[in-house]
């Protein structure tokens, strides 16, 4: 079948209306149906109302804003038969199996045939949908369950029934991987797929012992966040995000669903606060307040939480537990403290584990789906197994049995052989539900620096950076730090590489598997060699690191960046100079020094300098000045690779991939193709206005001081970033070497870290996460 | 016998030449602390000292004190100069005259409490913790403890203790048993064992007012669960007068290497009636708002016996005859040269000098960052000046006692044999400034202060306040030939420690064990560059003074030993620094 080219999404609530502006940021037209509203709005007033919304909300669900002209709103009334352009029909309406059967019989009736139709169901079975329905329709039919926000939740379940067409499914897959960014875990049919299957066991279970152990819900989220490498939110404040009216009725339908023998009835899920809050509206974020709220009550803002024993809310306080100081970072230490902390730990995600090893193979085969459905559906950042294996299997096998629990056979097995996963030969392998070990595979094309790393040695490595063979003659330069920040180490081990690559192979890829691409320079080095008046250390630092990114772009051989999440600052700037980015969609690039004060001085002002007159109308030397006095001045961070387009970070040439795990691969494609006759970029000098210029730029910021938009230190920071952007003493009838632009940054830099406002900036920022405006 | 005069020319110049002192006039609530009313304020203080208080120093350490049915009685004498310490408003000298106070700044007391140092410092301990019970009941008790305690503690009818130290209990107050039971009309019960409890049972004042570390039924384990108390030797009655006898009594006096003259008690509290001060389990954080001024007035008792010591030292070598000066006969006409003429006596002299002049510009510096951090109206400023104490305390209490004891054992040294018997005095200096390394912290716990909380805290913004100046100063002075001799091993000193901070920095984020081995030579290396840049400055200030008795000429000599023989220290300390704490950690524990 042909790749799919539109799209039809019918329902447009909150995941239908998601999940249509996700495709459209594939750049895939979308038709948004929702049932014909009566009234003066227009018959389609209810979708167009909903991709309103999806332009308001936060976080984003486009993109860009240009995303949204790809969705064209409809009625259900007048607009089915456009369904039949469509290769692909997600239905998304509620979860009632009469209103979903009678919706496909009328969809069957004018849709293309060949096209394909699933379900975003999370809770039918995908044998009860298909029940009456054509054969045809049967083998068209899958159900692909998307986690909300469809944007951000990298998870896609996708259930086949026994009809379904082998290529229908593999349609929908390819473009969910390829063209959506999502990572599909195969499931079957069974209630609540893998991971609502244990994510609901474990927050039925997390409710259930907190009432019984007499837990504060800080205490809980502590015991179930950190420790664990689940999201700090832990279960209280995960419920008070997916709304607490949800906790009875996905209860109800699991429940309902499941065979009697699951251990999910066993747990209790009459609990009459619940009921209380939910009859009372305090549904969470999106009702009058959750287990948490923020009461603004006397024109404060006093962080409260709920006692779960009377249901009144008091003044937040942060756990003290024995359990969770002494244990550190030790799970079976945790597990096994006598206060009510570990027995809270040990009743919750001993069953939990227990429950996960028992699910193999009635949910998968593979534990490995079901650590990839828990850490991109639910944002663990290891799946029970990778957790059981972190505790230890016999560990754990051997607490069950003392306790009197069952020892799920996959667990039995895991404890004798000595765990789920392990390596062999450089190779990751999995028990598998027959009892053996295979290779944990990666989908075609991935190529990931993690199995990278496994199988080999750096060519270069040090307490910051390593430098690796990715094969085909492409080396990838990956940051090790904390944050993936950029501190002398990462610089050095840069310099090295230059020389490396330039002996061994054709291109380099900078890149790296961690959360974030680069938060920055260190900053906490940097304000202690201030605090200390290191002057002179910080000027090295900020010649070495414009000389290595220098470097780097004049290198003989191409240099693609590959960032995904946050490319802040220095980890900004070393993309600048690159000669091509591949990011994934969900990179945030910034030039954000000026927010703490400083101006970019690693080439950054003069590389958006640069990339600004490459891509202007010749209007004179200003316009490139403005803006990237504009974007730099208000330390702009875009939300997405297309954004980051439109502030000038990326270039037209640069690529966009939209699965995070096929970035590295991408890059590396990108690469070899500059390596194929590559010549290094021309030193061009750059025609800049001089004092004339930054007499405007100055003005500009003096009136954004006056209507309130700038503080006093702002203006300090605006006047020396508007001397470096006009060049100086630059003068237009000549142009300005890059060189000499690169010593204004270093100067104005050096000049603004002495200063104590700066000084402040930095260490709020360091020490609440907040910028601090002075 | 030992003689003292009070230096008072040199506390001036450190004051206002150095310090700009003049300026404490403009501090809010200091107006009236004209250097004409400081003058007079220090002059009368060396009078006390000089006549009062000095002349019943020896005789106090030979006689000590007695323990007889539980009361102890001081040595002769020390009644009789009590009394007139309280009654010439000594005691009452920096407190808030709200309270009867006078309310004089911490720069004027520091040279005051410098003074009774070097005169007798086991009298001056009494009053010394009085005005600490004080600081923490100010700072942290509630108004009707306030006014009900304070007036007879700041006028001195009273005295105050810190009982922190438990037999199993020392260092580490998360271990302290002593328990406070509520007894639900506002007072507790105060059972348990306190020792090492200067001035906790004596005979010169009516009443004695016991500031306790205990815990509360039900308080968490460790120091999260350790509340103060005030518990009174004699319960007060709504007139407040001293009336019965409250459940604490003295079981013991320790028998001591110095500090004869000072009770050090043994107190049992059994089911005493005391008062919450503070919140519950805060009491750590209310003692230590005492504990910082009590640490630089630790430092304050080595740099007053150092003193002493110094100018004993120097005019003995000035007088005692012995040989010939190596280059030849100085004094022809006498049997024998003086002793002065020996480089070797200079050298010791010269460190003592420049250990005590030096010692006194950072006690003084201090103690202005902490009339800035309360008073100064400026609250950026407040905040700057409170970093700068809070880094500067342990810097001046563990290298002022340390230095404090090196300068007295100096002082015995000078007098050879005489020195070590008791005739002369200069055994009983060295034996009173041993416990200052000791007590109040030792001085390992000072530099664990330094380097594990001072260094990191806020990314190193406590170091800011003497970084920045430091660095400032060498900038504007690196034109300044004249001064070269001086700026020039600063800055290099000054490199010294920029290179061992960021290293320990570094080292200690990774491995605390690293930080902590190198702890003690950095608190050292941190204070031999404060001391260079204090010297540094003084040598510049005395080159500008027209007037030349001798003392201008004296400082500036003094700071070029200490550039010279001294300031060289840091070398040592910072190549001890950077090799690691591998050969300290490493070391097998059996193998001890």
């Amino acid at each position: 079948m042909d790749d799919i080219r539109r799209v039809g999404v019918i329902g447009a609530g909150v995941m239908g209306a998601g999940i249509a502006a996700h495709i459209a940021n594939a750049g895939v037209p979308v038709l948004l149906l929702d049932v014909a509203a009566e009234g003066t709005d227009g018959r389609d007033a209810v979708a167009r109302a909903a991709i309103r919304t999806l332009q308001k909300a936060d976080p984003a669900p486009f993109m860009h804003p240009d995303f949204a002209r790809l969705v064209s709103p409809g009625t259900v009334e007048d607009d089915l038969d456009r369904l039949g352009r469509c290769d692909w029909i997600v239905e998304a309406v509620p979860e009632r199996l009469e209103i979903k059967r009678a919706l496909y019989r009328r969809i069957e009736r004018v849709r293309r045939p060949g096209s394909v139709v699933s379900s975003n169901t999370s809770t039918l079975p995908l044998a009860a949908l298909t029940e009456g329905q054509s054969a045809a329709f049967a083998a068209d039919f899958l159900v692909t369950h998307f986690f909300n926000p469809p944007r951000y939740m990298r998870l896609l379940e996708l259930v086949g029934g026994p009809d379904t067409r082998p290529d229908a499914a593999e349609a929908v897959r390819r473009f969910a991987d390829r063209r959506l960014g999502k990572t599909v875990v195969e499931c079957r049919d069974r209630p609540g797929f893998i991971a609502n299957r244990l994510g609901v066991f474990w927050l039925q279970c997390a409710l259930a012992e907190a009432f019984a152990l007499g837990l504060e819900v800080e205490e809980a989220d502590a015991v179930l966040g950190k420790p664990w490498g689940i999201p700090k939110t832990g279960v209280f404040g995960l419920l008070d995000l997916v709304g607490i009216d949800l906790v009875p009725q996905v209860g109800a339908s699991l429940a309902a669903a499941l065979p009697p023998g699951d251990p999910f009835h066993a747990l209790p899920r009459d609990m009459p606060l619940i009921a209380r809050m939910v009859a009372e509206g305090r549904t969470g974020r999106k009702g009058a307040g959750g287990f948490y709220r923020l009461n603004r009550a006397g024109g404060g803002k006093v962080k409260e939480a709920i006692a779960l024993a009377t249901g009144a809310y008091r003044p937040g306080r942060a756990p003290d537990l024995d359990s969770l100081a002494e244990a550190g970072g030790d799970l079976r230490a945790l597990l096994g403290h006598p206060d009510k902390g570990g027995r809270y730990a040990w009743r919750v995600m001993g069953r939990t584990l227990a429950y996960a090893a028992s699910l193999v193979p009635e949910v998968a085969d593979d534990p490995a789906a079901v650590d990839e459905a828990m850490r991109l559906g639910y944002n663990w950042s290891e799946g029970p197994f990778a957790l059981i294996d972190r505790l230890g299997a016999g560990w754990l096998a051997e607490r069950l049995e003392t306790e009197g629990w069952p020892v799920p056979p996959l667990l039995g097995r895991a404890a004798a052989l000595g765990g789920i996963y392990r390596e062999e030969a450089g190779s990751r392998r999995v028990l598998g539900a027959d009892g053996g070990y295979r290779d944990a595979t990666r989908p075609d094309g991935v190529l990931s620096l993690a199995d990278v790393k496994r199988a080999g040695t750096p060519v270069l490595r040090n307490p910051s950076a390593a430098l690796w063979d990715v094969g085909d003659g492409v080396a990838c330069f990956e940051f090790t730090t904390k944050m993936n920040t950029i501190d002398p180490d990462t610089l050095a081990l840069l310099g090295k590489a230059v020389g490396a690559v330039q002996e061994g192979f054709r291109a380099l890829v900078i890149h790296n598997e961690g959360k974030d691409f680069s938060a920055g320079a260190n900053l906490g080095l940097a304000l202690f060699a201030a605090n200390i008046a290191a002057w002179g250390e910080i000027a090295a630092m900020v010649e070495q690191g414009q000389r290595t990114y220098r470097a780097l772009k004049y290198a003989p051989f191409p240099v693609v960046g590959a960032p995904s999440g946050l490319a802040l600052g220095g980890g900004c700037e070393i993309l600048l100079h690159c000669d091509a980015v591949q990011a994934h969609a969900e990179t945030y690039m910034g030039l954000v020094e000026c927010g703490v004060g400083l101006i970019p001085a690693w080439g950054g002002c003069t590389a958006m300098l640069a990339r600004r007159a490459a891509a202007g109308r010749p209007q004179g030397p200003m316009p490139p000045v403005i803006r990237a006095f504009e974007t730099i001045g208000a330390a702009k961070v875009a939300k997405s690779a297309a954004e980051a387009r439109d502030l000038g970070f990326l270039g037209p040439d640069d690529g966009i991939t939209m699965n995070r795990d096929r970035l590295l691969a991408d890059a590396k494609a990108k690469a070899l193709e500059l390596a194929r006759d590559y010549a290094p970029p021309a030193i061009t000098p750059l025609t800049l206005p001089g004092p004339a210029g930054r007499i405007a730029l100055d003005m500009a910021a003096r009136q954004l001081a006056r209507r309130g938009l700038a503080t006093a230190h702002d203006l300090v920071v605006a006047g020396a970033l508007a001397e470096v952007l006009s060049g100086g003493g630059a003068d237009h009838t000549r142009p300005v070497e890059e060189e000499a632009v690169l010593a204004l940054e270093r100067a104005h830099f050096l000049a603004l870290i002495r200063h104590p406002a700066t000084l402040a900036r930095i260490e709020h920022v360091l020490e609440t996460g907040k910028p601090l405006r002075n | 016998m030992p003689t003292y005069t009070a230096p008072l020319r040199d506390m001036r110049f450190v004051l206002y030449d150095l310090h700009g002192g003049g300026r404490l006039a403009r501090l809010p609530g200091c107006e009236e602390c004209t250097p004409e009313v400081i003058d007079a304020v220090l002059a009368e203080a060396a009078r006390l000292c000089e006549e009062v208080l000095f002349p019943l120093n020896r005789a106090g350490d030979e006689e000590g004190c007695r323990l007889a049915d539980g009361a102890v009685a001081t040595p002769k004498g020390f009644r009789e100069a009590y009394r007139l310490v309280r009654e010439g408003g000594w005691t009452a000298l920096a407190c808030d005259p709200a309270f009867g106070g006078q309310g004089l700044p911490h720069a004027v007391k520091v040279l005051v409490d410098e003074m009774m140092c070097s005169a007798n410092l086991a009298f001056a301990l009494t009053p010394g913790l009085s005005f600490g019970a004080y600081a923490a009941l100010y700072a942290h008790g509630s108004e009707a403890l306030k006014a009900r305690w304070l007036p007879p503690l700041v006028d001195g009818r009273w005295t105050g203790t810190m009982c922190l130290t438990e037999p199993h209990c020392g260092t580490d107050l998360g271990l302290l048993r002593t328990r406070a039971v509520p007894q639900g009309d506002g007072s507790y019960r105060v059972s348990g064992t306190k020792i090492f409890i200067s001035a906790g049972e004596h005979d010169l004042a009516e009443n004695i007012v016991h500031l306790v570390l205990a815990r509360l039924p039900g308080a968490p384990t460790g120091v999260k669960g350790i509340s103060l108390f005030l518990v009174p030797k004699l319960l007060v009655g709504e007139d407040g007068r001293p009336g019965a006898r409250n459940g604490v009594s003295c079981g013991a006096i320790e028998h001591k290497m110095g500090l004869c003259a000072s009770p050090t008690c043994l107190l049992n509290f059994d089911g005493a009636a005391g008062w919450l001060v503070g919140e519950p389990h805060k009491g750590l954080r209310a003692m230590f708002a005492m504990m910082n001024l009590e640490r630089l007035a630790v430092g304050i008792q080595g740099l007053g016996l150092a003193e002493a010591a110094y100018r004993n030292a120097a005019a003995y070598a000035r007088e005692r005859l012995q040989g010939r000066a190596p280059s030849g006969a100085k004094c022809p006409d006498k049997p024998a040269d003086p002793i002065i003429v020996h480089p070797d006596v200079r050298r010791m002299l010269l460190t003592q000098r420049a250990i005590v002049e030096g010692g006194r510009a950072l006690a003084v510096w201090t103690a202005l960052a902490l009339d800035d951090h309360a008073r100064h109206p400026d609250s950026d400023r407040r905040r700057e000046a409170g970093d700068l104490a809070a880094l500067l305390t342990p810097v001046a209490k563990a290298l002022l006692t340390d230095l404090g004891f090196e300068a007295a054992n100096l002082g015995m040294q000078v007098f050879g044999g005489h020195g070590y018997i008791r005739d002369h005095g200069m055994e009983h200096y060295v034996r009173d400034a041993r416990v200052t390394q000791i007590y109040e912290g030792t001085n390992g716990i000072q530099a664990l202060d330094l380097v594990g909380r001072k260094l990191p805290a806020h990314g190193g913004r406590l170091l800011r306040g003497f970084f920045h100046p430091v660095a400032a100063y060498l900038d504007a002075t690196a034109e300044n030939a004249v001064l070269a001799e001086f700026t020039r091993p600063l800055a290099k000193a000054f490199a010294r420690l920029q290179q061992a901070t960021a290293h320990i920095a570094r080292a200690g984020l990774k491995n605390p064990d690293e930080a902590a081995a190198a702890a003690a030579d950095y608190l050292h290396l941190f204070g031999l560059v404060a001391l260079a840049y204090l010297w540094t400055r003084m040598a510049e200030i005395a080159r500008t003074k027209a007037e030349d008795d001798g003392f201008h000429r004296a400082k500036i000599g003094t700071a070029r030993f200490f550039m010279d023989r001294m300031l060289p220290r840091t070398a040592a300390l910072s190549a001890a620094i950077l090799a690691g704490g591998r050969s300290v950690t490493g070391f097998d524990e059996g193998d001890f």
